[in-house]
């Protein structure tokens, strides 16, 4: 991480590792769909092996580049709590850098897909007037979400400021 | 000044509101009374009309207003009814608006804009003018009365007075936008100009093929263009701004006269826009962002959000510097970015500028029209710096300032990206600082 995107005073807190785990799963089914669907269309229509090893090659080494892609992304998550605002930042390849003052909050919510459940985390997503704010911070640990939005939700009703 | 007697609408209501299908099945059934032969179309239209008539007698009948404990009720409903309450000092502007065949009749429409309201809930249709407008007088009023007892704050109670006037000094008019300089800067809009282009494009294949080679596919968009830049002029025909105590009043409308009014302390930024042949002539065009009003057409004809369509530069900077309560984006110093963005914007490198000061931030972009974008600095939602791969191996950043819904997008893009990042901490700062130098009233 370079300067642009220096954390304000400490580090930046990190998301969980569920996160990570969680898109690979996702990724790892999506291959191994990939791949029977490709072993059916070929015993179905006889296609000739060396077409066929060389597509499953592709699907095999584009999910390697997605499992390292999504080590990375995640990685590149974070967010730290200041005294008037939140910064988050994301994105390894388009980065970002947001912060949001607790006073333009509109409100904070949580959600938390089956998916998200099964992995014990949850998205937490801050809404200000402008629709592209974008602030959000997923694979939080649902306890760590649940503290976020209420001290969020806190602060936001502390320092209020009109439109 | 409670009024307890209920009113009701004007009894042309229903005619107006029904204007087209009443002249339409109107002069079929005429016709065919005329010519003696009464078919089952004619007899079909004429039940409806009657049963129409019937509905919009009983509507009229039925729907009342009155002020009532600081609240303007409405009642409506013909077989299920309803009661609508609006609260007077939640009233953040009443516009006065005549569509075509309202105004045909001396009638008008009061949209009121209520605070917290997604988009505007009351309207009543159709008053007589006059009645209008003195309801528009006599709520406004209202409201301020209400607001003052509630809040006995001196800022609060200047927040919907412009710069301190007595509320009876009449409407004092800024700025008024002549025919000939209307059609004149319609007819020097990039608009126009693609249009010409596209013109002499086809009669070049014309001349050079013999046929009216892909005519057929381009009328639908030439009639388009050409609708647009006529309702750009119907729209703004007859455009006047002036000065009242509840803000900046706009009047416009060849066709569908409309009245707006914005109060300045909703305002979250403004767009100067200067448009190529329009510099050479110093012209410039003014759009506001209004907490509440989304975003406006943009650059498709008029919108709720302009506040001068055409006008001197000069009077365009001072009415941005009146909307703005003062500060005058002018005085900003705007900074180019490093030479080395023309590795990402070739052409518009050139023209990216930007500043801030204590109270402004402002961006500049754009060489066929040029925007000048400013927001104040106590209106910031939220702040994001941005970097894609290509910018990030030259060393550059975008900086965007996020505001309400609204023409007005300062965005600062490919700055160096040291100095993106100082002016992210910067605005970050300044923009805590300046919303605590809110009146609290101002919500």
């Amino acid at each position: 991480m370079n300067d642009l995107f220096a954390p304000p005073g400490n580090d930046w807190r990190p998301v969980s590792p569920q996160l990570r785990r969680l898109r690979r799963a996702v990724l790892s089914a999506v291959l191994v769909g990939l791949l029977l669907a490709l072993a059916g269309v070929t015993v179905v229509l006889a296609l000739p092996t060396g077409l066929v090893a060389a597509a499953a090659v592709a699907l095999v080494l584009a999910a390697a580049l997605g499992w390292f892609g999504i080590g990375r992304n995640v990685r590149f998550w974070g967010y730290a709590e200041r005294d008037d605002d939140l910064y988050i930042t994301h994105g390894a390849l388009f980065r970002e850098l947001i912060a949001v003052p607790y006073g333009r909050m509109q409100f904070v919510d949580i959600t938390s897909g089956p998916l998200e459940r099964a992995y014990g985390i949850a998205t937490v997503r801050l809404h200000t007037a402008s629709p592209r704010t974008n602030a959000r911070i997923p694979g939080l640990p649902a306890e760590e979400a649940a503290r976020l939005r209420d001290r969020l939700t806190e602060l936001g009703e502390a320092q209020a400021a009109g439109l | 000044m409670t009024q307890r007697t209920a009113r009701r609408l004007s009894p042309l209501t229903p005619v107006v509101r029904s204007f087209i299908v009443v002249v339409a099945a109107g002069t079929t059934v005429l016709r065919d009374i005329t010519r003696g032969d009464l078919g089952p179309t004619a007899v079909m239209f004429a039940l409806l009309l009657l049963a129409g008539g019937a509905y919009g007698v009983a509507s009229w009948v039925r729907t009342k207003f009155w002020i009532e404990a600081d609240e303007l009720r409405v009642d409506t409903g013909v077989l299920s009814r309803q009661s609508r309450r609006i609260r007077i000092d939640r009233l953040q502007g009443i516009d006065i608006v005549q569509p075509f065949v309202a105004r045909l009749f001396g009638l008008a429409e009061l949209r009121m804009d209520v605070a917290g309201g997604s988009a505007r809930e009351g309207s009543l249709a159709y008053l007589p003018l006059s009645d209008a407008r003195e309801l528009k007088d006599l709520l406004l009023a209202r409201r301020d009365a209400v607001r003052e007892a509630a809040a006995p704050d001196p800022a609060e109670a200047s927040d919907a007075a412009a710069p301190a006037q007595p509320a009876t000094v009449p409407d004092r008019v800024i700025a008024r936008v002549d025919l000939q300089t209307l059609v004149l800067s319609i007819l020097l809009s990039p608009e126009t100009l693609s249009l010409a282009v596209f013109g002499v494009g086809l009669l070049v294949v014309f001349i050079a093929s013999g046929t009216w080679l892909g005519v057929s596919a381009t009328v639908p968009v030439f009639l388009g263009m050409g609708l647009a830049l006529f309702k750009r002029f119907s729209g703004n025909y007859g455009f006047t701004v002036s000065e009242t105590p509840a803000g900046l009043q706009v009047r416009r409308g060849l066709f569908d006269l409309n009245t707006q009014t914005i109060a300045l302390h909703r305002v979250q930024g403004v767009v100067v826009s200067e448009p190529v042949f329009w510099r050479a002539l110093g012209w410039a065009r003014l759009d506001v962002s209004i907490a509440g009003y989304g975003n406006g057409a943009g650059d498709e004809g008029p919108s709720a959000s302009t506040v001068l369509p055409v006008g001197d530069r000069r009077l365009v900077t001072q009415l941005a510097v009146h909307v703005l309560r003062g500060t005058d984006p002018e005085q900003v110093a705007l900074r180019p970015v490093p030479r080395r963005a023309r590795w990402v914007a070739p052409v518009v490198h050139r023209t990216l500028r930007t500043g801030t000061d204590e109270r402004l931030v402002v961006s500049r972009e754009g060489w066929l029209t040029r925007r000048t974008h400013v927001a104040p600095q106590a209106r910031i939602q939220s702040l994001r710096i941005t970097q894609g791969p290509w910018q990030r191996r030259l060393g550059l950043a975008d900086v965007h300032v996020d505001s309400p819904p609204g023409p007005a997008k300062v965005r600062a893009r490919h700055r160096d990206a040291a100095e993106a990042r100082r002016l992210f901490d910067v605005e970050v700062a300044m923009g805590a600082w300046a919303r605590r130098q809110l009146p609290t009233g101002e919500r």
